[in-house]
């Protein structure tokens, strides 16, 4: 397949998932109980009044004409106004937000990804020795904790007994994240600890196959350094189905990451979505929901572009992957 | 079976995971008439005790209430919700893939085009903006969003497991002998993916777990006063400082349940793969 017409395939799949999803997430909201006009004005209001409400809101128009509406709107930069917040635009605080939440996907992700890489290159490497099952130990066990107990764990080491790192990811009134880097720190180690067992596990086995191939077996026969064999010859081919696990994983990070905000009170869209919730503020959970679902469909677009541009067999059109 | 258990004598982590989950069922069974003490009685002269004052093993919280108690009802709840789910995701999933991968075709492909767009929303975010949106969980809803949000991870796994069954000799002559679909797909092949299909369902424990432990953290899980491990962290996060226990005895529980399971079934995804 040649990497064009693959670029085009995927970015019709994008698009077309992205307004599956929108619908999905429109209509889901749709028909959970409660209503809008209702919520604004409070029990108290007179009949008329949440008529006039609904009236001016458009609220009695078809529903595919209110999807259009809606989704119209989040294409030109729209994200609507919050309920709970009287009327506030979202966009006024949702940029901020998913600022400060790709800052901290981004120092959990240069944690992580080298981490991960290297330990499970070591494991891989020495395969059955002590070293690999240390870590694959390590891997297995943090690989299905909860973001919220290895962040409470070191909470206990870090904020209540070395008092290193605060406790609460607060930012001070007045002042940007910029100047209180110190706040991503536990909630980017909380990550950390669960994306390591994925990663590593994934690159242990990887290299693991690799190592057996012949070529490998080739370049060691012929006297070349180990340090050579495994760094030049043999990671080239085993990072390959790393990249797409860490890729992949983009959403499930963004999944981790409603949870660490919350454990740290972390000013980011996890926890705008986890409030936008609790208040059923309704526009705004669309926006957040669209916004993650949107995260996960690009890096997988990413990931998969990665992936072809890095294979030669796709780069340079031998048949199909 | 002898091989399992031949197996299981070899792998001392199996053991520990095993014990320990089992360790776990049996608190869930017998704890709650062993502990005297009720999970809601707030004791008023113990109000966050540290660990043994007052006859509280484990404790209390900044309402009085025994640490431990709570901690031992909240094993029935997590536990019961976590298997419920892995075996109806798993049976949800079996179905579907099944027919998918069985009929083939312009089937399979719509299937897989819907599994790929319902995969791009995590299952997390998925179950917690419904639970959130419908308020008061129970276990039956919790049961239910949770499995609803894994069926696209086990019906893929089980497409797949039914294609490397679907070509074998056994299945033309099933066919041949004109059984019908639903007899072949559930008869003869199911058996004949029982490795994989064991392998995902004790891996979706872990997973169960993991969420349910989330859910109840973020909120939306069981509601007050029934006591839930994640709903005890963060209702206790703020006096961390002074009663450490309160959050670190139910963190520990959850990590070493998680752990437990995980360990169990790598050594189950082992046994099965050298079998086959």
């Amino acid at each position: 397949m040649d990497f064009l017409e693959r670029f085009l395939k995927r970015l019709g799949f994008m698009v077309l998932t992205m307004v599956a999803m929108s619908m999905l997430i429109f209509f889901l909201v749709e028909i959970m109980p409660g209503d809008v006009a209702q919520t604004i004005l409070g029990q108290a209001a007179t009949e008329e009044s949440v008529a006039a409400l609904r009236e001016s809101m458009g609220l009695d128009d078809p529903i595919h004409v209110r999807y259009l509406r809606w989704a119209g709107g989040f294409v030109q930069g729209d994200l609507g106004q919050s309920i709970y917040m009287r009327g506030v635009e979202i966009s006024s605080i949702f940029w901020r937000r998913v600022g400060h939440s790709m800052l901290l996907a981004f120092t959990a992700f240069i944690f992580y990804v080298p981490v991960s890489i290297l330990m499970g290159i070591l494991a891989g490497v020495k395969a059955g020795k002590t070293a690999d099952s240390v870590i694959s130990f390590v891997g297995l066990a943090t690989m299905a904790l909860p973001e919220f107990v290895s962040g409470i764990i070191l909470i206990t080491i870090f904020s209540v007994y070395l008092e290193i790192f605060p406790i609460a990811s607060l930012i001070p009134i007045g002042q940007t994240i910029w100047g209180n880097l110190n706040i991503l720190v536990l909630p980017a180690l909380s990550i950390t600890i669960v994306m390591f067992g994925y990663v590593s596990r994934m690159q242990r086995s990887s290299m693991i196959g690799v190592m057996s191939s012949d070529y490998i077996r080739a370049a060691t026969l012929k006297g070349m350094p180990r340090r050579y064999v495994i760094f030049r010859h043999a990671l080239k081919n085993a990072l390959l189905p790393t990249i797409t696990i860490i890729g992949m994983n983009m959403g499930w990070l963004f999944g981790g990451l409603i949870v660490v905000e919350t454990l740290f009170g972390f000013p980011g869209l996890g926890s705008l979505t986890l409030s936008a919730i609790k208040t059923r503020d309704i526009p705004l959970i669309e926006a957040c929901v669209l916004f993650i679902t949107f995260i996960f469909v690009f890096s997988t677009f990413i990931t998969d572009m990665a992936y072809a541009f890095l294979n030669p067999k796709i780069r340079f059109k031998q048949g199909e992957v | 079976m002898n091989i399992f258990l031949l197996q299981l004598k070899k792998s001392p982590r199996a053991i520990i995971g095993l014990s320990v989950l089992l360790l776990w069922v049996f608190i869930a069974f017998a704890g709650p008439s062993m502990t005297t003490r009720s999970y809601t009685h707030m004791d008023m002269e113990y109000q966050m005790a540290a660990p043994g004052e007052g006859g509280h093993t484990l404790g209390t919280d900044a309402l009085g209430r025994d640490v431990l108690s709570r901690i031992v009802y909240g094993s029935r709840s997590i536990l019961t919700i976590a298997l419920m789910t892995s075996l109806f995701s798993s049976i949800a999933g079996i179905i579907i893939g099944f027919t998918a991968g069985y009929f083939g075709g312009l089937v399979d492909t719509i299937f897989l085009r819907i599994m790929d767009i319902l995969m791009a929303i995590p299952p997390l975010v998925l179950a917690m903006v419904i639970l959130g949106i419908l308020g008061n969980s129970t276990i039956l809803s919790l049961t239910i969003i949770v499995s609803i949000a894994y069926t696209p991870a086990t019906a893929r796994v089980a497409r797949g497991a039914l294609l490397t069954c679907a070509s074998n000799e056994y299945v033309d002559a099933a066919r041949i002998r004109g059984e019908s679909h639903f007899y072949i797909m559930f008869i003869e092949i199911l058996p004949n993916t029982i490795g994989p299909v064991l392998v995902e369902i004790t891996a979706r424990f872990a997973y169960s777990i993991m969420m349910i432990a989330s859910l109840g953290f973020l909120g939306v899980g069981l509601q007050p006063p029934t006591p839930d491990w994640g709903m005890m962290v963060i209702e206790n996060k703020s006096i961390i400082r002074t009663a450490p226990w309160t959050v670190l005895y139910p963190s520990l529980s959850i990590a070493s349940l998680v752990i437990a399971i995980s360990l169990f079934s790598d050594f189950i995804s082992k046994v099965m793969i050298h079998e086959e």
